[in-house]
């Protein structure tokens, strides 16, 4: 039991910590709405900055069309599909989850994973030696 | 073995100049540069303004450009603009209408008053209509065919034999 014991108390501390972060929010305002949809939103006459960040012409149009979705209920999966519609992929910071663009979400799951198992698998090697 | 050190050099150095050149030769031209869009093929966002919409432009070829006072490129296009809308005036089967971009209507009515161009003109002032055709930077035109299908995306400024020749192709495929 005792072995098991800095294990289990971890497992609390995380799940505790898990709960924490993920359900005791406030409800983000309309601004906040907007500002967070916008630094997901690549400006598409800069490099690398989102719309939130640039003061170039076509970020302020997207940063007006954003307020515009937002205050007439659209969410925030909606209006970055509309982007991508208009102006290509390229437009969203955070990949799509499917086809070719999904492997960047999985492939640094699936790295973490093999990591894992690698350590657990040397671990159990290490222990077996001493 | 110095002098086989200085073959090798000079050989690398003309294979990379030959690259080079290669490279120069085959590029896009700097103007009427076709380039990619989720629009291509499918029909036209609205273009509405105070005294036109696009539905009006129905059984016409529309050179949708996107432009403003400020956009060196834009004032170096407007010529060109004006040959090919005057080039199809007659025969009335191409037209262009021009969208502002972010500036102020009283530069582009002092800019068309100065420089001619006999098209409709289309006020953006909260950017929807930009938006709406996925428009990043100026000048930035869409070829839209008489069923009101996108047909080509231009980025940069426009030559008109070169624009002429887009619309031949396009003609020719539809």
């Amino acid at each position: 039991m005792r072995r098991w014991a800095p294990w289990l108390a971890l497992t609390v501390v995380v799940a505790v910590a898990l709960v924490i972060g993920t359900t005791d929010r406030d409800e983000p305002t309309e601004a906040e709405r907007v500002q967070a949809i916008a630094r997901t939103v690549a400006c598409p006459a800069c490099d690398g900055q989102s719309v939130a960040s640039s003061d170039a012409p076509a970020a302020a149009n997207l940063r007006a069309d954003i307020e515009r979705r937002v205050a007439a209920g659209q969410g925030a999966e909606e209006i970055r599909a509309a982007y991508a519609a208009r102006f290509g992929d390229h437009i969203l910071l955070n990949p799509p989850r499917t086809g070719a663009a999904g492997l960047v979400w999985v492939i640094p799951v699936a790295a973490v994973v093999a990591a894992g198992a690698a350590l657990a698998v040397a671990f159990r090697r290490w222990r077996r030696e001493w | 073995m110095r002098s086989r050190a200085a073959l090798i050099s000079a050989a690398v150095l003309g294979v990379l100049a030959a690259g080079f050149v290669f490279v120069l030769s085959t590029a896009e031209p700097a103007t009427t540069r076709k380039a990619d869009s989720p629009l291509l093929g499918k029909l036209a966002p609205p273009l509405v303004g105070a005294d036109y919409d696009i539905l009006d432009s129905a059984g016409q070829w529309v050179l949708v450009n996107f432009f403003a006072t400020w956009c060196t490129p834009c004032i170096a296009e407007h010529d060109d603009l004006v040959a090919f809308s005057n080039a199809h005036a007659l025969a009335g089967d191409a037209q262009v209408v021009s969208v502002v971009f972010s500036d102020d209507p009283d530069n582009v009515l002092a800019f068309f008053a100065e420089n001619g161009g006999d098209w409709p003109i289309v006020l953006d002032g909260d950017g929807r209509i930009a938006t709406d055709w996925g428009v990043a930077r100026v000048p930035e035109s869409y070829l839209v065919a008489p069923n009101g299908e996108v047909r080509a995306k231009i980025i940069g400024g426009i030559e008109v034999g070169k624009l002429e020749q887009l619309l031949a192709e396009a003609k020719a495929t539809s």
